[in-house]
């Protein structure tokens, strides 16, 4: 009986290292090539990637704008919510939901759909789901996501995953990019520090939570000659309404949905009524498309132009945001924006 | 009770509310907080900012009074339950009504509602949510405690439950935060108009309570000695439930789950002024509201952002109760 015993847990040692024999691939595989990510690995991935599952999502947007939507077999559920992003791109409804919220994986249906590689922002850890992923030899490329430089590597870094004539459209994304940070620059760096407003960006409604330091939003409130009113650090810290008032903001930029509805709630509030910027009729909600300009969008690009002409109207007065924007979509998503849907995008509104 | 313990008691949450009004992030000099209280009840020039007086008036006061409100409250609630249940672990929320409140809340959120809509909403769910533990424990037209205790227990799972879904289902980069400040409790709504809509429940619930108070000392005792004492149990039950009930929904309908001060403060009434309910119940509604207040100063002023009141009712009132009981061993004066 022992003896039984023994005999067929060789054969299943035996078994199972024959599998990892087959399913293992030699690192200097012709087919492979190898790139490093945002937590340091070293990532083998097929020469050709054509499957892709986006657990980030944001950075679904950044896929579409790089003309690789038809690669994603799975994605988010947040990333089909966007109104735009379903507009646009019809098809990421029946793509399978593989992450949910918290950046848990359906494990089968994410095996289910045989991604070459997969995804995910790196905010310092791996998820909890990436041991179980190995085992399956799936890439995971995890892509920096806390400041707009970052946002410029993870552009590269997408292209670079999905193939060549990606990383061709994210390097010219990138060009643009930076020109548009130039060309505002070359204004903003001139002004005083008395020149620059206070900037508030809110991050929720209900619960009054504001977008801090080290931060995306941070970075194109500098860019666009702006000052963070927040003093906090990091995003959608909750704040008490008189440390808003401490701050006194000269602009305040809403950015949740429903945007519209929320500016009209803190025009409303008599507890807002003395704060510079609502005084002075400065509040704005902040342009909404594929995905939230403000953040980690492929429209971060933009956000910075509509940035400094909101703050700025009358330095920037030759900037048209609204050509500009029309000029993007355009290209990247290759839809001609009607005066509607410029409307819905700028003003946050579901097309 | 003594005289001046009356006096004390009552003169020290309204000497908190008054202090309230001069602490906070906003520099605002103190003579012109006076001036401003003032100006409201007599004429005298306006000579401060409409600024500083938004911040005294519209953000300090609404805010230091619902503290002061919710406090009072959830501790009056506490002990009209422990003594009802004849436990001293149960808390206001033992019907479910956090639960249900916490869920209507997250629906608001997930809508995209205003704080008042989601006030109402909150506080509406907080009511149905009670009703149902309440259908669920009659039994022969009597609400026996063990089947209230229970019925609580499957009433709020269940809404905790729909709470965990809601999250799931939440936008993790705007709402899901959202939810979750709200379920750590903070009194950043109180407005003019929020206190408007929560102050009449807490007290109309309230009052009812102070009406109850020495029926209170009878059913401690048991439903059948209560009723052998000729106390119409299931009347009185059914009054204390409404009572509390009112008064706990709009308090979490307002500023979320504020744990601890309904658990702990009846215990710190019972050590000072012993179990009997017609002193333990005023003095758990001064105590109650005193150290909301407190504890509310601390959450918003100790920081740039605001620190939770869930977070802070506990990590200062634990090492605190931990002191007194020490002292007092656990037994009554």
């Amino acid at each position: 009986m022992n003896r039984r015993k023994a005999l067929l847990a060789v054969a299943h040692l035996w078994g199972i290292g024959l599998l990892a024999a087959w399913t293992r691939a030699p690192a200097a595989d012709p087919g492979t090539r190898q790139l490093t990510d945002a937590a340091g690995r070293i990532v083998t991935l097929p020469t050709r990637v054509t499957r892709v599952a986006d657990a980030w999502h944001a950075n679904n947007g950044v896929v579409l704008m790089l003309g690789a939507a038809d690669k994603i077999v799975a994605t988010t559920a947040q990333a089909q919510n966007q109104p735009w992003f379903r507009r646009l791109y019809p098809r990421i409804e029946q793509v399978p939901a593989a992450f949910n919220a918290a950046g848990e994986a359906d494990m089968e249906a994410l095996i289910g759909v045989r991604p070459d590689v997969i995804l995910m922002a790196y905010d310092g850890t791996m998820p909890r789901w990436s041991g179980a992923v190995s085992a399956y030899h799936l890439p995971i490329v995890m892509m920096p996501n806390r400041s707009l430089a970052e946002l410029k590597t993870t552009v590269r870094m997408t292209g670079e995953v999905l193939g060549d004539s990606e990383s061709r459209i994210a390097a010219e994304y990138l060009r643009y990019f930076d020109d548009n940070i130039r060309r505002v620059t070359l204004v903003t760096s001139k002004l005083g520090p008395l020149e620059r407003p206070k900037v508030l960006h809110t991050a929720s409604a209900g619960v009054l939570t504001v977008d801090g330091r080290q931060s995306v939003i941070d970075d194109w409130i500098a860019i666009a000659g702006g000052i963070n009113a927040a003093d906090v650090v990091g995003v959608g810290r909750p704040v008490t309404m008189e440390q808003v008032a401490a701050w006194n903001p000269d602009v305040i930029i809403v950015g949740t949905a429903p945007n519209q509805q929320n500016r009209q709630s803190i025009l409303d509030d008599p507890r807002w009524r003395q704060i510079k910027a609502v005084k002075d009729g400065r509040v704005f909600v902040n342009p909404s498309g594929v995905y939230l300009w403000d953040r980690h969008s492929a429209e971060a690009a933009l956000q910075v132009l509509w940035a400094a002409k909101t703050l700025h109207p009358a330095e920037f007065a030759d900037l048209d945001v609204g050509q500009e924007t029309r000029k993007f979509y355009e290209t990247y998503f290759h839809h001609a924006l009607s005066d509607d849907e410029l409307n819905s995008i700028l003003q946050a509104t579901p097309p | 009770m003594r005289r001046s313990v009356v006096v004390a008691m009552i003169a020290a949450p309204l000497a908190l509310l008054y202090a309230s009004l001069f602490v906070g992030r906003f520099t605002v000099a103190p003579a012109d907080v006076a001036r401003i209280l003032w100006s409201n009840v007599y004429p005298i020039t306006h000579d401060w900012p409409a600024s500083v007086e938004t911040i005294v008036m519209q953000i300090r006061l609404p805010r230091a009074v619902l503290a002061m409100f919710v406090g009072a409250g959830l501790a009056a609630s506490g002990s009209a339950y422990q003594g009802m249940f004849r436990n001293p672990l149960v808390s206001p929320d033992i019907l479910g009504v956090t639960a249900a409140s916490a869920f209507g809340a997250a629906v608001a959120l997930l809508l995209s509602r205003n704080a008042l809509e989601l006030q109402a909403v909150a506080f509406a769910f907080g009511l149905g949510g009670v009703f149902c533990t309440y259908l669920l424990a009659r039994v022969y037209r009597t609400t026996p405690i063990l089947m209230l205790v229970l019925s609580g227990v499957v009433v709020a799972a269940f809404f905790s439950a729909l709470l965990s879904g809601a999250k799931y289902v939440a936008d993790p980069e705007s709402k899901l935060p959202a939810i979750t400040y709200w379920l750590l409790g903070s009194l950043n709504g109180a407005s003019t108009r929020s206190l408007a809509m929560a102050l009449p429940p807490i007290i109309a619930g309230s009052t009812g309570l102070m009406f109850l108070r020495w029926q209170l000392n009878v059913l401690a005792m048991g439903d059948e000695e209560a009723r052998s004492l000729g106390v119409r149990t299931e009347v009185l039950k059914a009054g204390v439930i409404v009572c509390t009930t009112l008064i706990t929904a709009a308090c979490v309908s307002v500023c979320g789950i504020v744990g601890w001060v309904g658990l702990v403060i009846p215990h710190l009434g019972r050590m000072l002024v012993g179990p009997d309910h017609r002193a333990l119940l005023p003095m758990s509604l001064c105590i109650g509201a005193a150290y909301l207040l407190l504890i509310d100063d601390v959450a918003r002023t100790a920081t740039v952002g605001e620190i939770p009141l869930g977070i802070l009712t506990a990590l200062i009132g634990a090492p605190f109760f931990a002191y007194l009981l020490r002292k007092t061993r656990g037994t009554w004066q």
